[in-house]
């Protein structure tokens, strides 16, 4: 088998390899990468702390930031782009972020409405007693 | 002529979309390598959203304990997490010199990656250190628990990462950039950074949003 | 602070005398008799000098075709150790009606507990992980696996989880609480003792191999398909094979993450799932059933796959609905992760929540039907063969309706609010566990059986096999359905309640006619194997079958196939049999290539030692111990990542002499089929 990692035409690219670039680009696109990750950074920490922002959008801000965030890394460091030969690296990754979001958003929405339903728990020694 | 046809349309429909192509066989070792270990990222990943879950269920559970806005020092939090950044793009630094076959560059940005991710590991160790010697450990309350965990899993990555990490410096200077060697550094850079993405829940969620509660 | 802490000091941790159960004859016994067993077998092994063969053929072996025959012998070998505890607890029920029976309750609760896990981590997983690592490289048309190396790590891992649990036999105990080890029962306030540690060492054990076996696989069914095999062209069971793994993948790290937050608790004091402090008992149900959930697809998808691999060959036709089929084979892989719930309605999650997930469980029937109706389909104005393998298919679809009937029923909240923890719900999780992954193992096994060893297996035999089997089942399952509905609940020890009685006597009637059926496995096994002379499979392809596995030898030499095979269609060997019979076979002789194949490594064996050392250690809290496994298995690591050469090359020369014999089999087969 062979090890050439850009000449693979026909086939899919791994995970993590760019297409074709030279060295000035490829860094130029972490240098951007890593620019835009700092102030999303800064951006959600300034958000935390500051009473400048209507106080209960910040946890929305704070998740949409985080996301976005998230998406610069997998674009200018782990280099997943929409591109056909990186087709099998996105649908598992939308696996993988499907069983994330029913894992989390499932346990938060079903734990949610099993505290709700219980009864408080001074209730239930009376109750039973 | 029919072989014109097929090759315009392709180039009109970059997907294949309503096009039989022939698949070309087996893929070349390094994108089956890369894609197996992609694949235990997105579980790996997995694994940390149950502990998130966690999290967001235990938060408010401080048995009388500490809340998150009493313990938390957002300054060391912001200091570990322009670490973990940089350390970031220095990996990615070190993956474009190991594929053009530098080893300056290669060693110079793995040492201060690794130098980052140590720097990261000490202030979250003292982090830990201080929370359990004010007897806010991990026992006191479940919100304690679910944070030391979640935040521990991270920090146990991490440490794995810097151990792999020097493992794959001993290699490129024993083996020199050979294929086997090439195909490992790039598993590497992507735990690396998928560690970061983690980082950028961590942040968020448990520190940033958990101030909140 | 660390609960261990009060009892170190000691360089074995708890771990002293009175954890050899010497006042309880009957795991005594067992172990004791296990012990002779291997024992025997170890030194029969060495005087005949069969332990170099065994080290170089199979231990160290990273052949794909040798792992997937370990993982089927451990999960047979897995298969009598929980069929026996199975044996055990229905004559336990039997005879337990106003009175203690013959075992105390804290053996029976060991029996239960061991019964499920053995059977579902031991015997289910391991034995269609290894029908997967037999068959799908050889039906994608490639040499092997993505990760040959971490295959033998990931089966010898499951391995070591094996041995944990039967070691809690002798040495210390097995937990009390169930085969998911539900708190506050697991916690150390309630069960301090060993049993539960033993439980949740083994199994995080084991799910590293499994998590590995899965990586490996999706990998391969996705990176490694040969020239042609586009994704509509692989037969189902590589498809099933994909959605399985894939389950596991995205499933199986929810249960290291659970599993994990017990052993915090256990062992440092955390509060995830304990009363006090905060934490949550509700939440250890919710994460390990999102576990739960998907698993049960992961075993009965690959079941599926090789039920349609099974009719349609000897149905003589094509699968029917193949695209349909794939198509409701990723909708499961998907739905199988929005159901978990329904198995914690009576926790109280309020209608709205239940009623979601009741609906989409009773959706997640829809496709299920889909792959019913395609296997009828497809037998529809077939010619069919009724072989072993077909009469467990058709005893499978027989068998699964009923059982999904029963679980359409219990998806319904308020119905589940009557049946919930009864026997009804037992009775409906063995008919489609037995029903559905049992018999698909069997089928697969009495399938693949002379592509793995080079004959077949003895037709008589196996259809006793099947028959008692068939009837032992519906006479031990269809009493607990009734007994469910007579109010009784699952796991008792003991009862006064005279209605039940007799369907407990009749279940464990019907668990002797099961035996019986074993016994007949078994023999059929040793009666194949003493007439293998006569059962030779010459050709490669027994069945006359329809995918590429056939298009090899039996057993396929080490690299497969000389070449890549090229697939032009579905049924992809079906083609090649029907275009080589129009071409009236051109004799030119191909152009034989070198072959790299990797080499075997010790690595698997090596990393499962030092984990059974760790995972003893842990459970025994013997700290020392615990870093020098870990140690060990670093080193392991670093000396495999550190070899140069893994790979070996197979002569074109060779390449040639093995293939040339199996080409002139083959010629002779289709001039054979032409003739007629």
């Amino acid at each position: 088998m062979s090890d050439q990692t850009h000449m693979n035409g026909e086939h899919d690219i791994a995970p993590g390899d760019e297409e074709q670039h030279s060295v000035g680009e490829r860094i130029v696109g972490y240098v951007v990468g890593l620019g835009l990750a700092l102030l999303l950074t800064a951006t959600s920490f300034f958000i935390a702390g500051t009473d400048l922002v209507w106080q209960p959008s910040i946890p929305v801000a704070l998740i949409v930031l985080a996301i976005a965030q998230m998406g610069v890394h997998l674009v200018f460091f782990l280099h997943i782009t929409t591109g056909p030969d990186n087709t099998n690296n996105v649908l598992a990754l939308a696996f993988g972020l499907l069983v994330v979001f029913l894992v989390v958003g499932g346990t938060v929405w079903i734990m949610g409405h099993l505290n709700q339903n219980m009864p408080p728990m001074d209730q239930f020694i009376r109750m039973h007693s | 002529m029919a072989m014109t046809a097929t090759i315009g349309r392709a180039h009109a429909d970059p997907h294949h979309i309503g096009l039989v192509v022939e698949h070309p066989g087996p893929a070349p070792k390094r994108t089956v390598t890369a894609y197996g270990f992609w694949v235990f990222l997105l579980s790996d990943i997995v694994m940390f959203s149950c502990f998130f879950a966690a999290y967001a269920v235990l938060v408010s559970q401080t048995a009388d304990g500490p809340k998150g806005s009493e313990i938390f020092e957002q300054r060391n939090v912001a200091i570990e997490t322009v670490c973990l950044l940089l350390s970031s793009f220095t990996c990615g630094m070190a993956s474009i010199a190991a594929d053009v076959r530098n080893r300056f560059w290669f060693y110079l940005g793995m040492a201060v990656t690794c130098l980052l991710g140590v720097i990261f590991l000490v202030i979250e160790f003292r982090e830990f250190a201080d929370l359990v010697s004010r007897g806010y450990g991990p026992s006191r309350s479940a919100f304690l628990t679910a944070f030391f965990s979640l935040v521990g899993c991270h920090g146990l990555h991490v440490s794995a990462g810097v151990l792999w990490l020097l493992t794959m410096m001993a290699q490129v200077f024993a083996k020199g950039f050979r294929a086997d060697v090439l195909r490992r550094m790039m598993c590497f850079a992507l735990f690396w950074h998928a560690l970061d993405i983690i980082w950028v829940g961590v942040f968020s969620v448990v520190y940033l949003l958990g101030s909140g509660v | 602070m660390p609960a261990g802490r009060t009892v170190e000091g000691t360089m074995l941790g708890k771990l002293d005398w009175s954890a050899i159960p010497f006042e309880q004859p009957i795991p005594l016994i067992a172990g004791g008799v296990v012990l002779v067993g291997i024992l025997a077998v170890l030194i029969w092994v060495v005087v005949k000098g069969h332990l170099p063969y065994l080290w170089h053929e199979w231990i160290t072996s990273v052949d794909h075709k040798r792992i997937g025959v370990m993982y089927i012998l451990l999960a047979s070998v897995m298969l009598l150790r929980g069929g026996s505890d199975a044996i055990m607890m229905r004559i336990q029920q039997a005879i337990a009606y106003q009175s203690q029976g013959y075992l105390p309750p804290e053996h029976y609760n060991q029996i239960f507990s061991a019964h499920g896990t053995i059977m579902i981590f031991f015997v289910a997983m391991p034995f269609v992980i290894g029908l997967m690592n037999l068959i799908v490289p050889l039906q994608l048309g490639v040499r092997d696996v993505a990760f040959p190396t971490l295959n033998s790590v990931g089966f010898w891992l499951t391995a070591t989880g094996a041995l944990l649990v039967n070691l809690s036999l002798v040495i210390g105990e097995f937990a009390r609480t169930g085969w998911l080890a539900f708190p506050p029962l697991s916690e150390l306030s309630y069960s301090p003792g060993v049993g539960v540690d033993y439980y949740a060492w083994s199994l995080q054990i084991s799910g590293v191999g499994t998590l590995v076996a899965g990586v490996n696989l999706v990998t391969t069914v996705l990176k490694l398909r040969t020239k042609g095999m586009n994704y509509l062209r692989m037969p189902m069971f590589c498809w099933t094979t994909l959605a399985s793994n894939l389950l596991i993948v995205a499933a199986f790290p929810i249960l290291t993450a659970t599993l994990a937050m017990l052993l915090l608790d256990r062992y440092l004091g955390f509060h995830f799932f304990t009363n006090e402090a905060g934490g949550n008992v509700m939440m250890f149900m919710n994460l390990i059933w999102a576990w739960g959930h998907p698993e049960v697809y992961i075993l009965v998808l690959p079941a599926f796959g090789i039920f349609s691999e099974v009719v349609s060959t000897f149905s003589g036709k094509a699968l029917f609905g193949y695209r349909s089929m794939v198509l409701a084979t990723m909708a499961i892989c998907v739905i199988a992760f929005m159901v978990w719930l329904h198995h914690f309605f009576t926790m109280g999650a309020g209608p709205d929540v239940n009623a979601i997930f009741g609906i989409a469980s009773m959706i997640i029937a829809v496709p299920t039907g889909v792959k019913i109706y395609n296997w009828l389909f497809t037998m529809y104005g077939g010619r069919i063969r009724f072989t072993t393998p077909m009469l467990w298919a058709v005893g499978f679809m027989v068998t699964f309706i009923i059982g999904g009937l029963t679980g359409v029923l219990v998806a319904v909240p308020p119905a589940d609010f009557m049946l919930h923890n009864s026997m009804f719900l037992v009775a409906h999780f063995h008919n489609v566990i037995i029903g559905g992954v049992l018999f698909g193992a069997f089928a697969g096994f009495e399938y693949w059986f002379p592509k793995a060893f080079g004959f077949r297996l003895d037709e008589r035999w196996g259809k006793l096999a099947f028959w008692f089997t068939f009837t032992g089942f519906y006479v031990t399952f269809v009493p607990l359905y009734v007994a469910g509905m007579l109010g009784m609940t699952r796991r008792l020890q003991h009862y006064d309640v005279a209605e039940w009685r007799p369907w407990m006597i009749v279940a464990a009637i019907g668990m002797a006619v099961l035996s019986i059926g074993v016994i007949c496995q078994i023999m059929q096994l040793v009666v194949s194997i003493r007439n293998r002379e006569a059962l030779r499979d010459r050709t490669g392809d027994p069945w006359d079958g329809r995918s590429l596995e056939w298009a090899t030898s039996s057993p396929p030499p080490v690299f497969n196939f000389a070449f890549h095979p090229d697939v032009r269609g579905e049924d992809a060997y079906w083609d090649m049999k029907l275009s080589a019979q129009q071409q009236s076979l051109d004799h030119e002789e191909p152009e034989y290539h070198d072959i790299e194949m990797p080499r075997n490594s010790p690595t698997g064996f090596v990393c499962a030692f030092f984990a059974t050392i760790m995972g003893f250690a842990l459970i025994w809290h013997i700290w020392w111990m615990v870093i020098l496994g870990g140690i060990g298995a670093f080193a392991t690591f670093v000396v495999f990542a550190w070899r140069d050469h893994d790979e070996y090359v197979i002569p074109a020369a060779e390449v040639a002499a093995i293939d040339r014999v199996n080409l002139e089999e083959r010629r002779n087969l289709v001039s054979m089929a032409g003739a007629i």
